[in-house]
């Protein structure tokens, strides 16, 4: 147990992307490495994903030469199939028993050719339990609010967005708990509900302010000096776009464009359009919005 | 007035002859324009206004009150008009309204103060025809905005609407309207200008069923708001043009996508709607043919790649909206996997008039391969901003200086921006550039849906490049890794070259990126999106080279490569820029020339903004 003799080899429990990427990382620095999983294969959770965050990247594209290379690195030697019995030693020095499940298949002489899946009569086992939600507990005026909404529209995908819409336009966000309520309601996973939340510029999953503060950003206000406009409202509120005041009075939003690019540069303040902005006119206009809470 | 079905046309011809009837007595209409750039000036309280005192003067029999749609000449609301004689009265106030009524209703005279004077030649001018704005405009699809409330179809049906709708039904075949249009040489106005006629006819000639149609008004291009501007002032324009289509292809559902920046075009337009099916023109056997067909409205919720086609479609059926590969294109397989036949407000809003004029009519206005007019939404730093319609083959020198009124303050013009943010921006050396679809894209620009952005001497094309690239890659759907990683990289290389951080191979580089993002993106936001920057470094390298090797920005715009100053010989000691600093940067004593004091400044521009002696200067 005290030996002091450093073994340069690795050990990873556990061959997902995590346990793949570190791999390859070791083996390229020096270290034989000993990738283990409990499933037949490496790849984990992600070889079974068909997008990932936040980019939207195909995760197989991202994966696919990962395994190759894991495969083909000669530092690294893939143990699949296999679980852990113990574990001895210290750090520098560990002895790990394994216990290796039968396949009854010979790899050695195995090409890979697919026929004995599809010869399989055995079919459709579920390999991952889906978690359901349990139904958020809404209070009664908002149960009230949001059942009449839902009433006005077909319950399928079409109705999403202006279901959100309406939902957004009557209380001001979108509320967690009622984007839970509304994904069982319509049968639309959580992940597409929030796909479409976050792909809108309309819909907002903070609670905004008692005023909302839009600066137009169109071409026609951008050329007119709307940047500065905006530096200025920043700088005054001490916030950045997006966010709100932590008094909760002003939230700063922008907008790509208005269509009212006579008026530019324009800042709406809870729908009342205030045109030809200037740095001047904008600080007044905050002062005076104060001044009304005071 | 109680709607009823019609039946068939002689009824749409009768109850317009008794409209006719019924507006008769009205000897004189006040109209006011309610588009949103005058609603935006309050022209709800003076609509409110003439009402009262129409009513105080007990008029209500002769005098006719109309709130109408967008006269398009925005820069000089809240705009009156008096018809018949087409009266031009500009920037009114509630307050005037008695004035209008006491004076020129009843006594015929004409209020000096409220014409508009013409800047160049200084003169006022009483009708709104001879208005310069509207004099060189060739007004078809926009002229009947000023003379119709868009809540009230009667008004549209009174001068003549829906007399096309009954023509095509009563005596023309599907294919006959597909002729007519393709023989006008009408083209897509959305941007990318196909054959109207010739997609029609790809899609009527899909063997599935049923069939959808689609209005797009997904306005996305920031300065461009022509389309909003006829939905809102003229909807049934554009649904008789859907009707019309959905004819000719045979699609028995349409759908109007509309932006959720517009909430006065989706009132407008479901009102509309309405009050369409209410006479039988939507639904079941419309005017009594064996002909079925409804419209709906979709509500977008803020998203720039929406308006790409196949987007759009995804949008509909609730997926988020991304665009697919074509083909196949949605003319074969498009809504739901139907065949789904797409196009613009505005190309909607010239199929009536083709009908009713003819093909060859049509085909007579324009250039050779750009037939008919197009309406622009000139704004930037232009005199007269406001939406404009002029004949294509019309030079930008014409829009620009006949039409706009020249410059703000008389400064110099520098470029103009056309075809959104995808677009390209067009020097001065090419005034004389007769527009259409062709020279525009040669020119390294492209039509898109209308927007004109004009630039002036202080406008930094660098930092419009970078306004266009941040705008894009925020609005990139990320599904292309050309289009979503190569204009990040782009706009980083940009805010670099604006914040003096610029190496003199950036703009190789940013060729070469651009070259890529070109070739490798799949829809027309990723094709286009280089646009800005390209057309940029084409014209105006040479303040890129300035912002590079010199460190400066000659337009006085980067904030990095500026500072104010205080020009002390035309400094008066005034004091007023002293006030407006929010750091109390600036200082010196009453009649004394002010001094900026360069650690505090944060660079504002309130104190360039306030001083009327033009003293404080941009370095």
């Amino acid at each position: 147990m005290n030996e002091k003799k450093i073994i340069g080899s690795v050990l990873i429990v556990g061959g997902g992307i995590g346990g793949i990427q570190s791999a390859l990382d070791l083996a390229e620095a020096g270290f034989k490495v000993y990738l283990l999983d409990s499933a037949p294969a490496i790849g984990g959770t992600m070889a079974a994903l068909d997008k990932t965050f936040p980019t939207n990247d195909c995760a197989m594209c991202i994966m696919a030469p990962k395994l190759v290379e894991c495969a083909r690195h000669l530092n690294i030697e893939i143990i699949t199939w296999a679980d852990i019995e113990s574990v001895q030693g210290g750090p520098g020095n560990f002895k790990v028993t394994l216990k290796q499940h039968p396949r009854y298949v010979d790899l050695d002489k195995c090409t890979g050719c697919g026929l004995c899946t599809v010869n399989c009569p055995v079919r459709n086992i579920p390999h991952f339990e889906q978690k359901t939600i349990p139904e958020p507990k809404l209070e009664k005026e908002d149960l009230e609010k949001i059942t009449n909404i839902l009433n006005k529209y077909r319950k399928d995908e079409s109705s999403l967005v202006p279901i959100l819409q309406e939902i957004n336009e009557e209380f001001r966000y979108l509320p967690e708990n009622i984007l839970n309520y509304i994904s069982i309601k319509l049968g639309i996973s959580l992940s597409q509900i929030y796909n479409m939340a976050t792909f809108y510029k309309a819909f907002s999953l903070k609670p905004r302010g008692k005023h909302l503060i839009t600066v137009c950003l169109g071409t026609a206000c951008h050329v007119r000096g709307a940047p500065r406009i905006l530096e200025e409202l920043k700088r005054i509120l001490n916030i950045k776009e997006g966010e709100t005041t932590e008094d909760k009075l002003f939230t700063l939003e922008t907008v790509n464009c208005l269509g009212a690019c006579a008026l530019g540069p324009i800042v709406v303040v809870d729908n009342n359009y205030h045109g030809q902005m200037t740095i001047r006119k904008a600080s007044k206009l905050i002062d005076r919005l104060k001044e009304t809470e005071r | 007035m109680k709607r009823n079905k019609l039946k068939n046309i002689d009824e749409l011809r009768k109850l317009r002859k008794k409209l006719k009837e019924i507006y008769k007595p009205v000897k004189q209409w006040i109209t006011v324009c309610s588009g949103t750039g005058c609603h935006a000036y309050g022209c709800e309280k003076v609509t409110e206004a003439f009402e009262k005192e129409i009513k105080a003067q007990n008029l209500q029999d002769k005098i006719g009150l109309r709130t109408t749609g967008c006269h398009g000449f925005c820069e000089r609301g809240p705009i009156v008009v008096i018809q018949p004689e087409g009266i031009f009265y500009q920037r009114i106030q509630p307050k005037d309204a008695k004035e209008i009524i006491l004076q020129t209703i009843i006594n015929k005279k004409i209020i000096d103060r409220f014409l508009y004077i013409d800047p160049i030649s200084g003169e006022k001018i009483i009708s709104e025809g001879e208005v310069p704005f509207y004099k060189k405009q060739k007004r078809i699809i926009f002229g009947m905005n000023g003379l119709i409330d868009p809540t009230k179809i009667e008004d549209y049906i009174a001068i003549g609407g829906y007399e096309a709708l009954g023509k095509v039904l009563s005596s023309m075949s599907q294919k006959q309207v597909i002729n007519e249009i393709k023989k006008s040489g009408l083209r897509g106005r959305g941007g990318a200008g196909f054959l109207t006629g010739k997609k029609w006819e790809i899609c009527s000639a899909a063997k599935n069923n049923p069939k959808y149609i689609i209005c797009n008004c997904d306005e996305g291009d920031p300065g461009a708001y022509m389309d909003r501007s006829l939905l809102e002032g003229n909807p049934h324009l554009v649904i008789e043009g859907m009707i019309i289509g959905a004819y000719a292809i045979g699609a028995s559902k349409g759908y109007i996508y509309v932006r959720a920046e517009y909430p006065l075009a989706v009132s407008n337009a479901s009102i509309a709607l309405e009050q369409a099916r209410e006479y039988g023109l939507l639904g079941k056997n419309i005017l009594g043919f064996d002909f079925d067909f409804d419209i709906e409205i979709a509500k977008g919720a803020g998203a720039f790649v929406s308006g790409e086609e196949t987007a759009l479609i995804a949008a509909i059926e609730g997926r988020p909206p991304e665009p697919r590969l074509r083909p196949p294109y949605p003319a074969e397989s498009g809504l739901w996997d139907k065949p789904t036949n797409i196009n613009n407000v505005e190309t909607w809003a010239n199929v009536p008039w083709i009908i009713n004029k003819g093909s060859v009519w049509y085909s007579k206005i324009g250039t050779n391969g750009s037939k008919g007019t197009k309406i622009f939404s000139l704004v930037g730093k232009i005199n007269n901003t406001g939406l404009v319609e002029v004949p294509m083959g019309i030079t930008l020198r014409e829009i620009i200086y006949e039409i706009g009124g020249g410059i703000i303050g008389g400064k110099e013009f520098k470029a103009v921006q056309t075809g959104g943010p995808s677009g390209g921006c067009i020097p001065k050396e090419l005034l004389d550039l007769p527009i259409d679809f062709e020279s525009l894209t040669k020119a390294g620009s492209m039509m898109g849906s209308g927007g004109m952005i004009v630039m002036d001497e202080n406008t930094c094309m660098v930092d419009v490049a970078r306004y266009f690239l941040d705008f894009l890659r925020k609005e990139s759907c990320g599904k292309c890794t050309s289009c979503r990683e190569g204009l990040q990289a782009m706009y980083e290389i940009l805010v670099n070259i604006c914040e003096g951080q610029g190496k003199p191979e950036d703009i190789e580089l940013l060729k070469e990126i651009a070259e890529a993002v070109k070739v490798a993106s799949l829809c027309g936001l990723g094709v286009t999106a280089p646009n800005p920057v390209l057309s940029t470094l084409h014209y105006f390298k040479d303040e890129y080279e300035t912002h590079i090797y010199s460190k400066k920005c000659p337009a006085g715009v980067c904030k990095e490569l500026i500072i104010y100053k205080i020009n002390e010989e035309k400094c008066t000691g005034c004091m007023v820029c002293q006030r407006s600093c929010s750091v109390n940067a600036i200082s010196g004593e009453k009649q004394q020339p002010h001094k900026i004091d360069q650690e505090k400044c944060i660079k504002c521009g309130s104190c360039f903004e306030v001083c009327r002696f033009d003293a404080v200067i941009i370095e």
